[in-house]
């Protein structure tokens, strides 16, 4: 029966896919409206600047240039500064200096998108280049070129942040038999979905109501935001619609408000038109928030056996020109703090200082909720330095050191409480499935040939479902999501989320809850999301919160629903309701199968022949705020070969073994992990965005900013384990980031471990082949 | 980045002088000169066009003499922006007296280019720089060691 | 700000009329001379399965057939393709039957976002046209110009091997036209 309604873990295919594959998605920059404008952005080339003087007057000469927006015609708007997520504040455009290369300056908006881009290139500033700083090291140190002139305090740093037991952490290193201490540098990358960020933005002035169609992972939080930041315009929340169509993935990297929607938002109420706003490719990666940058001290104390016990870690995070991150309020280093891992330190202390620096805002995700690959990265890193300096095999020492089974709900010593585990269970597939004594067997064979190969292995625990709304919140609204659920008189239920899929398969998965739930098949329910004048409000999309959050509010609406149709059912059957259970998807007198109701008859009889006394129709709402976080965990193992004479690094092999509790859709879920693996390949060897002493961006195009393509991307082979979760409605965790947040460091851990009878213990992500083959030549081993 | 380098003239040092001090004779030498505008002495704004790579764009300089020793020493510098670029240079000239009919002049140049052109041109900037000097060069030295004043 | 763009000053608008035959209907349409085919289709036709995902010909998400072979037609311009013949994604299904490879990116889960599906495919239908037996490494070659943040490329393998084998079965061996 569950293989006929679609139920809870079939791989039922996508209902989605039917418009993709023919062409007829509707993504923003395909929105054409009757009299829309374009607008397009002129951008700073210096790092840091300040601006003279800004001559329009070209461009507006240019025939079907309507109209040049600078910052200082933001000034009477109050609209040239916008609060940021984090509690700080960026600007929209400048008023006179310019922080970043590629800030936006200026904004032309013109008939046709040629001749936007037209008025861009006729537009002429005059700049007085002011020093840079581009190092957060630097940036921090006294008598450092400042960044925010317009803050009060006349420094480079933003916040302090730290959590955990200092004394007893600095006892417990100063006691310790064994310390390792590693720095790590987790580069700045970009998410680079393959669609970048752009709005359609329609007012109508009639009736004072503002359309956007925008590339937003959470179409409710930015209508509150618009609603807050241009309120004073007269823009009322109720007459707000945000539509989120379909998006061409988000990664993180479509939650921030950029200044191009506003001004699309502001050209379009002050023109009357619709405006379009679509990013070129070197502007989004240019100056669309960045993902990480981490500078990281970490050190680990320990017995000689390898019994872990303490982690101390120092992190020094570049934020560029405004803290722009989109981590919840409490936290402005995201969960950073789930870098004690998968492993029972009893004391730990982890400490953070935010820096400003002349580089494009951000912070945000890259396919990881909140900080978690660069707390992963790093304790999945360092159990590997811990490995070789007490020379015990690096999947022995996790054995002997993991979090035990039985230790569930296990608090951990910075404060979170996991919701469940078999940590163990998870890496000993891995090693089966790869078979690991053997490759350490061949490595041995290849080492004595002067052969370079390694395997590395990563045993990371991730922490996503954000959140309990004790405990978070964005700009003060609670982390919880919705979902709304309307079965119709015919047995045909239409869904509704706070949530918005950006190609996770929400039509799908949403629709399989729903069907397990109510037992109406998968084909006749509907979902809908990213309209915010239809769907319930709820928190959007990223940080692996669909499935834990929203997924909860799914089944429990679900609940509410079949929990009335009991009653009817009872109604019908003239049973008691006591007498009345769900069974095989079906309501029967308990005891006598023979006398049942389907939910479709209970939903027709709902508007037809509701027992009296009670209210007619088939709907449910919920908001579901999740009583914990969910902690899905996995254990992937890396096989690479080196090329001694280029410094390549192949990846042979990579076994994932994940555990994301119950898994709703198989098929989809293999596909997010196989996404989620190639989005961690590609910081461990190839993505960076880096900058020189100018603050000038190396990297700001698909020429220089390398994505993994189909030859460097391994046949990912997959396997799961299945420990729900034990608070979760249908014990689902999440999985969207896990794989992401797992892969770097089983990869590095590789590579260093092809190297480490030379000498090797660590390499700084991206591993490229110019850093190898330099170390190979040190070492006297280049071919 | 830094360009520098020695150029012999056969023309005596007074003429060399007057010629690349005077923005009307030296923009002559410039590659596509789209306008030309001397506000003083000291100041003029040239347009230009040219190209890096794949990327072409009229660059409009504001161009400022800072130090003028006559006959022997000035340094220049200039300031602009082309599409999505800046482009800034301070240059220096150092004019000796080989005998009375040739010159030796010593020039360097400090280029500090940002945005685009900076971005996807920088593997190619150092042959743009290079042929637009050579262009610069031998423009120049035609103009002064012609018989008749070009 | 794309590099492709420069002051009307310097580029004038000039015109020019364009016969462009897409999934085998005639256009005739005038457009400016640097408008670019991927512009062409996307405003000029409204053909919206053609997408724009970079700036420099690295993505190819807005590879289209010209006269059978796939091209990149953010790097075209419109009159470039002046008397020529152009597939895209919209002419994949014919006659209400989905082409093979649409079938095996549904059946194999070959899609996430969708975004570079369309370029995706139509490189896929070339590949297919050109080599209906084509091994791992060919395909995976043959799509390394078109890049997916989503899906990792192992189950775009998988659907272009299953479209492989459908259309040899359905066609006992015979390839397909590709659009």
């Amino acid at each position: 029966m569950a293989v006929e309604i679609g139920g809870i873990g079939q791989s039922v295919k996508r209902k989605e896919d039917a418009r993709f594959i023919r062409g007829r998605g509707n993504y923003v920059d395909d929105v054409k409206l009757p009299g829309m404008l374009y607008l397009d952005i002129a951008r700073s080339p210096y790092a840091h600047a300040r601006i003279k003087s800004i001559d329009t007057s070209k461009a507006l000469a240019i025939p079907g240039v309507l109209a040049v927006i600078t910052g200082k015609d933001l000034v009477p708007l109050k609209l040239e500064w916008m609060p940021t997520l984090m509690s700080d504040r960026q600007m929209v455009l400048p008023t006179d200096t310019v922080l970043y290369q590629a800030q936006e300056v200026a904004a032309v908006v013109a008939t046709e998108r040629y001749i936007a881009a037209d008025g861009v290139a006729a537009i002429e500033v005059d700049y007085e280049p002011l020093p840079v700083v581009v190092d957060p090291i630097k940036a921090l140190q006294p008598g450092a070129t400042l960044v925010r002139e317009d803050r009060e305090q006349k420094d480079n740093h933003i916040w302090h942040w730290e959590v955990g037991d200092k004394a007893g952490t600095d006892k417990a290193f100063k006691d310790a038999e064994v310390v390792v201490k590693q720095d790590i540098y987790i580069p700045r990358i970009h998410v680079s979905s393959i669609e970048t960020c752009g709005m359609v933005a329609s007012f109508d002035k009639i009736n004072g109501k503002l359309t956007v169609w925008m590339t937003t992972q959470a179409p409710h939080a930015i209508r509150t935001v618009i609603a807050l930041v241009a309120g004073h315009l007269g823009l009322s929340e109720e007459r707000i619609r945000v539509i989120s169509p379909d998006i061409g993935g988000g990664f993180g990297g479509k939650v921030p408000v950029y200044p191009g929607y506003v001004l699309a938002i502001g050209a379009s109420v002050l023109t009357g038109h619709p405006v379009k706003w679509i990013e070129d490719r070197s502007e989004n990666i240019q100056a669309d928030s960045f993902a990480r940058d981490y500078h990281i001290t970490a050190e680990l104390a320990a017995k000689k056996d390898g019994t872990m016990q303490a982690l101390r870690v120092k992190t020094v995070a570049d934020h560029g020109a405004f803290d722009a991150a989109a981590n919840p309020s409490k936290y402005p280093a995201g969960l950073f703090h789930i870098i004690t891992g998968s492993y029972p330190f009893a004391k730990s202390f982890v400490e953070v200082d935010g820096a400003y620096t002349n580089k494009p805002p951000g912070g945000i995700a890259y396919r990881c909720s909140f900080r978690v690959t660069e707390a992963a990265f790093t304790i999945e890193r360092l159990v590997d330095v811990l490995a070789l300096e007490i020379k015990k095999d690096p999947a022995e020492l996790r054995m002997q050191n993991f979090i035990p089974p039985t230790a569930f709900p296990y608090t951990s010593s910075l404060g979170w409480e996991y919701d469940s585990g078999d940590y163990g269970r998870a890496l000993k597939l891995a090693m089966d499935k790869i078979g690991y004594a053997e490759l350490r067997k061949e490595q041995a064979a290849k080492r004595a040939k002067g052969e370079l190969m390694g395997i590395g292995i990563s045993s990371f625990t991730e922490i996503v479902g954000a959140g309990p709304s004790k405990h978070f919140d964005i700009l003060g609204i609670k982390m919880f999501d919705s979902c709304e659920i309307r079965v119709h008189p015919t047995g045909k239920a239409m869904v509704r989320l706070g949530v918005k899929s950006q190609g996770q398969g929400h039509e799908t998965t949403f629709a399989q809850i729903v069907a397990e739930e109510l037992g109406l098949p998968v084909g006749d329910i509907a979902v809908e999301e990213g309209d915010t004048d239809t769907a319930p409000y709820g928190l959007g999309t990223y940080a692996s919160r669909s499935t834990p959050v929203a997924g909860g509010a799914t089944a429990i609406a679900a609940r509410k629903i079949r929990e009335k149709a009991k009653l009817i059912a009872a109604h019908l059957l003239e049973a008691s309701p006591d007498d009345i259970e769900w069974k095989d998807y079906k309501f029967q007198v308990k005891g006598v199968p023979a006398k049942s109701k389907t939910m479709q008859e209970v939903a027709f009889a709902a508007y037809t022949n509701h027992p009296q006394g009670m209210e007619a129709g088939l709907e449910a709402v919920d908001y579901y705020d999740p009583p914990n976080l969910t902690f899905p965990f996995g254990s992937y193992i890396c096989v690479v070969d080196i090329d001694r004479g280029t410094g390549e690094v192949k990846v042979r092999r990579f076994v994932a073994v994940d555990d994301c509790g119950t898994i709703i859709n198989p098929m989809i879920v293999e596909g997010q992990i196989h996404g989620g693996l190639t989005m961690g390949l590609a910081p461990a060897l190839y993505e960076q965005i880096n900058y020189d002493d100018d603050g000038n961006i190396q990297g700001g195009n698909f020429m220089d900013y390398l994505l993994p393509t189909a030859m460097e991307t391994p046949n990912w082979e997959t396997a799961k384990t299945t420990t729900p979760s034990p608070h979760h409605p249908i014990g689902a965790k999440g999985v969207g980031e896990s794989a992401t947040v797992g892969a770097p460091a089983a990869i590095a851990n590789a590579v260093v471990d092809a190297l480490a009878h030379l000498g090797v213990r660590h390499i700084d992500i991206p591993i490229t082949p110019w850093k190898v083959q330099k170390i190979l030549k040190e070492k006297g081993v280049a071919e | 980045m830094r360009f520098e380098g020695t150029l012999d003239i056969a023309a005596p040092r007074d003429r060399v002088w007057s010629f690349l001090t005077d923005p009307t004779q030296v923009t002559t030498c410039a590659p596509d000169v789209q306008s030309l505008d001397v506000s003083d002495p000291h100041h003029f704004k040239v347009v230009v066009r040219a190209g890096v790579g794949p990327i072409k764009g009229t660059f409009s300089m504001n161009v400022q003499f800072l130090e003028l020793e006559r006959p022997k020493h000035a340094a220049v510098l200039a300031r602009g922006q082309a599409p999505g670029s800046a482009v800034q240079m301070v240059s220096n000239m150092d004019l000796s007296e080989f005998d009375d009919t040739h010159t030796v002049m010593e020039w360097s140049s400090e280029v500090t280019v940002s945005g685009m052109i900076q971005q996807v041109g920088a593997r190619l900037m150092q042959g743009a720089a290079d042929k637009i000097t050579q262009q610069l060069f031998a423009c120049i030295k035609t103009k002064l060691e012609a018989s008749v004043p070009i | 700000m794309a590099v492709e763009t420069a002051p009307a000053t310097t580029t004038g608008t000039r015109r020019m009329k364009v016969h462009v035959t897409v999934n085998g209907q005639a256009h005739e349409v005038e457009v400016e001379t640097r408008t670019l085919l991927v512009h062409f289709l996307r405003e000029n036709l409204g053909m919206t399965g053609t997408h724009i995902g970079c700036d420099t010909t690295n993505c190819g998400a807005c590879t289209v057939l010209l006269n059978g072979r796939p091209v990149k037609s953010c790097t075209v311009f419109a009159v470039q393709a002046d008397g020529m013949s152009v597939a895209t994604v919209e002419g994949l299904e014919k006659d209400g039957k989905l082409d093979p490879v649409q079938e095996g990116f549904h059946e194999e889960h070959g899609l996430q976002c969708g975004f570079c599906t369309p370029g995706m495919m139509i490189t896929a239908a070339a590949l297919l046209a050109a080599n209906p037996d084509p091994s791992e490494l060919q395909i995976r070659q043959a799509i390394s110009g078109n890049l997916c943040r989503c899906t990792g490329y192992v189950n775009i393998v998988k659907s272009i091997q299953y479209a492989a084998r459908k259309t040899r079965e359905t066609a006992g061996g015979k390839a397909p036209d590709g659009g």
